[in-house]
């Protein structure tokens, strides 16, 4: 444990928390975007920032998404300071996508507004958070899109622009974007991943047995396959999880069949 | 990699004795040829050859009875005057500077043959003053030995470092040595070096590494590439030396691919030191093992930051990751690594070998030993030059750097590459250290010194550096790709006269934000051209802003060219050459320029012999 000075307020933490931790924890609001519990810290999109001194660190502003908590550590998360520059970053990332409604949502709460700057591409509603790159990469372990170019060229990309072969359709990417520049379509035979205008991916969809509903990807289904390392039961495999839970009361079976450990 | 069995030569094979091989040099002739990237761009591949040609030719070796070497040496850092070649006989060496191919024949015939120098081709005192006040203690090797050959190197005394170490000095004792020398890192930030290993050895690691960060980027900068090119076994020897201290079985040089022949050359040596037993396993009979690769960068400036450097190396994108947790603790492969810059690892043997109070002796009490510069820009000297820190900016400026050329007032001085400030004539007199330049708004970074006269617009100045820097940010983090690209913007609209207070006042407030929020140092850093101009160049933004006038000159929206009608005498030289035919008037008349025309592209001023042309 370590106790930190979190806006004027003694808090004990465990110290293999991030300040962002802490104060979400004491609940104190801090905003971010390139942030997510799940997977490691980033420090990309610099909302989170605080002002902070410690033993071993002067007196600066940093981000509270990696900066480790620490014994004595004193922190302040809405001084005149952090809301100057936190203002700032709102200005450049509308400056960017000047119509992310997410974005707008923010600035309005931390009371930016418009912006004095512009990258003359209206329409870009990525804000270069890099979730879905990490998502795809760290926790579905595809790796089908990442980051291409650099600086202003910097975008989220299949390789070189084509078509995905690896990408398998779970929608990890489009569930954590946090201004829906990436998105799912469903159509009737085939599911599409498309990042605005690129399309990331198309990939053919199963249909229920039963309902005829589509409810996944056949490349999902067999990742998810190989994660528990045993064939899945056809019949049921075959069914939309709503069809499956109806045929598991019909049969009298438990409706959630605690498999063998998920080997990752 | 697994480290190969090397061959332990037969030098090394008393491993009771340990005693290192002495080698006393016979009296001879030897022509050193600079073969740095700038004597190989000046041709000195054709002198060499000349020079190797003529000298068997004639049979120097038998007919002057003594031993004629030619030889390729590294840098010899008067860039400026290459090609140079360096004559030394009977204990008096000439420097000639500017050879080309077709003067070596006479060089030999009257020089070596004849024992006269060919007095209109030697080295003036310009030469000698630029060589006068520096103290070479990394360079000192470069442009004095052959950088292909090992033997050239240990004859100086190279690999002795080792000697004395290995086995004999602990590496806990090494560390206390390197520390007790107060050796700042070379690269940028001067982070004190033994501190650093000291940190790596205590921290818990199956394997350690050492890296040498050769990822030389600032623009104008160029000694790491000079010291891999013309000394690179004192490189691997401080890493050795490095890797003892620490615990390590790798060291990898991250170095850019465009620099081939130093890539070529450390390779060659890397090679060499395989074959003499001091890499691979149990190097020099001692247990233990340890071997260098050499890995290339694709030439991202982001990828000199330690971080990005790192996440290259394992094959990642090259972006700059967060720290905490910092290289020493969680480096490459998660492993604690320690990363130096080639400087710095070229430093570590000349310690070892003189002592750390010999190192303490040169420089200031916080910046110890010398520092290498590579003096660029408006400058009569080009070239790389060694100064104890310390030294004021004058005596590197003016004493070794000649001043400024064709009588123009010095007017500012870039340190630190990008990421550097800009120091005004105010300030020539500071004392170059890392605490100095610091509180002078710049930084020492890798040790670029861009000079600049009165023609030099300073705002201009400022939109390169930070141009530079939009071009390479890598994009990860907010402050960083949009905050420069702003820079860029504002800059832009007040060097095109649109500028207003405002723009002033959001450029300001922007760059704060860039330097105080940006993830890596990069960014940090990248406002600082502007800051720094901003600080002491003030009255030229207001000239630019409130008068739409560029005082330097050089911002095309802001000048505008015109003909003197006292001293036009019509000789159509203006006319003839303007590219968009906007210049009329009959011979021997008084020409004039039609504004509407013109693109300011400055040639009709460049070429009129009678200073016809005003610039406004």
């Amino acid at each position: 444990m370590a106790t930190i000075t979190l806006n004027g307020k003694l808090q004990e933490v465990p110290n293999t928390l991030m300040v962002l931790d802490a104060a979400r924890q004491a609940g104190i609001e801090i905003p971010t975007l390139c942030h997510h519990e799940a997977l490691g810290p980033y420090g990309a999109c610099r909302l989170c920032v605080v002002e902070a001194e410690g033993p071993a660190l002067r007196r600066c502003l940093t981000t509270a998404c990696t900066l480790p908590v620490a014994d004595q550590l004193w922190v302040e998360t809405g001084s005149p300071a952090v809301q100057q520059a936190r203002k700032m970053v709102l200005e450049l990332l509308l400056g960017r996508s000047p119509g992310s409604r997410p974005l707008l949502a923010l600035a309005e709460r931390y009371g930016v507004v418009g912006s004095r700057f512009g990258s003359g591409r209206d329409g870009d509603t990525c804000v270069r958070c890099g979730l879905c790159v990490r998502a795809c990469r760290d926790k579905i372990g595809t790796a089908a899109i990442s980051f291409a170019g650099r600086g202003q060229e910097r975008q989220v990309s299949t390789e070189f622009g084509e078509l995905s072969e690896v990408c398998i359709g779970c929608g990890a990417c489009a569930a954590i974007c946090p201004t829906q520049t990436i998105r799912l379509m469903d159509r009737e035979q085939e599911r599409v991943v498309l990042r605005q205008e690129l399309v990331v991916a198309r990939c053919r969809l199963l249909r229920c047995r039963s309902c005829g509903a589509s409810f996944a990807t056949g490349k999902l289904r067999d990742q998810v396959a190989s994660h528990l390392q045993e064939q899945l039961n056809e019949s049921r495999a075959a069914l939309c999880p709503k069809c499956r839970r109806a045929a598991s009361v019909q049969l009298n079976l438990p409706v959630w069949e605690p498999g063998p450990q998920v080997v990752r | 990699m697994q480290a190969r069995q090397a061959p332990v030569s037969s030098l090394v094979v008393n491993p009771t004795l340990r005693i290192a091989p002495f080698h006393f040099p016979e009296p001879k002739v030897t022509i050193k040829v600079c073969m740095g990237l700038g004597g190989v761009a000046a041709g000195g591949g054709e002198v060499l050859k000349r020079f190797q040609q003529a000298v068997a030719e004639r049979r120097l070796r038998a007919t002057v009875g003594r031993k004629c070497e030619v030889e390729q040496v590294g840098c010899m850092g008067f860039c400026a005057k290459d090609v140079v070649v360096e004559v030394s006989m009977g204990g008096v060496t000439t420097a000639y500077q500017y050879v080309e191919p077709e003067m070596v024949a006479r060089i030999v015939d009257e020089h070596i043959v004849g024992s006269v120098p060919v007095k209109e081709w030697q080295a003036g005192p310009d030469c000698t003053a630029f060589h006068a006040k520096q103290n070479k203690v990394v360079l000192g090797a470069c442009g004095a030995i052959d950088p292909e050959d090992i033997n050239s190197y240990r004859e100086i005394g190279g690999y002795q470092a080792l000697w004395r170490t290995l086995g004999i000095m602990s590496p806990v004792a090494l560390i206390e040595e390197i520390k007790r020398s107060g050796l700042r890192g070379r690269g940028g930030a001067g982070f004190p070096t033994g501190m650093k290993w000291e940190i790596c050895r205590r921290s818990p690691g199956e394997r350690k590494y050492v890296i040498c960060n050769a990822d030389e980027g600032d623009p104008g900068a160029f000694m790491d590439r000079a010291i891999i090119e013309g000394d690179p076994h004192a490189v691997i020897e401080g890493m050795i030396l490095g890797a003892y201290a620490i615990g390590a079985t790798q060291g990898l040089v991250y170095i850019r691919a465009e620099y081939p022949l130093a890539v070529q050359r450390l390779r060659h040596a890397l090679a060499q030191a395989r074959q003499h037993g001091f890499l691979g396993k149990r190097i020099m009979d001692y247990g233990m093992d340890f071997d260098i690769q050499v890995k290339l960068g694709a030439g991202a400036f982001v990828c000199g930051e330690e971080t990005a450097l790192i996440a290259s190396l394992e094959d990642e994108i090259g972006e700059p990751r967060p720290k905490p947790p910092f290289p020493v603790n969680k480096g490459l492969w998660g492993m604690p690594t320690v990363i130096n810059n080639v400087e710095t690892w070229a430093t570590v043997p000349k310690i070892v070998r003189r002592g750390a109070s010999w190192f303490t002796s040169i420089g200031t009490e916080k910046s110890k030993g010398t520092k290498i510069f590579s003096l660029v820009g408006k400058i009569r000297n080009t070239g790389l030059v060694e100064v104890p820190m310390g030294m004021p900016l004058r005596e590197i400026i003016y004493d070794i750097g000649g001043g400024i050329p064709g009588n123009k007032k010095f007017k500012a001085v870039q340190t630190g590459g990008p990421s550097g400030g800009c120091i005004p004539a105010e300030h020539i007199d500071v004392p170059v250290d890392y605490e100095n330049l610091t509180a002078v708004g710049s930084i020492m970074g890798s040790g670029g010194m861009v000079v600049m006269d009165e023609d030099t617009c300073m705002v201009d100045v400022a939109k390169y550096f930070v141009s530079f820097c939009m071009d390479e940010s890598c994009g990860q983090c907010t402050p960083c790709r949009e905050g420069t690209r702003e820079m860029v913007r504002l800059l832009d609209d007040i060097t095109a006269g649109r500028g207003s207070e405002e723009h002033l006042a959001t450029l300001n407030e922007l760059c704060l934000v860039v330097r105080d929020l940006s993830l890596c140092g990069l960014g940090k850093t990248s406002p600082n051209p502007v800051l720094s101009t901003l600080r002491y160049f003030r009255d030229e933004y207001d000239a630019h802003i409130h008068d739409k006038r560029c005082p330097a000159g050089v911002c095309k929206a802001l000048i505008s060219y015109s003909i003197d009608p006292a001293k036009c005498n019509g000789c159509t030289l203006c006319a003839r050459n303007c590219p968009q035919k906007s210049i009329g008037g009959e011979k021997r008349k008084v020409h004039s320029i039609e504004q509407a025309g013109c693109i300011k592209c400055g040639i009709c001023y460049d070429n009129c012999k009678f200073g016809a042309v005003r610039k406004a």
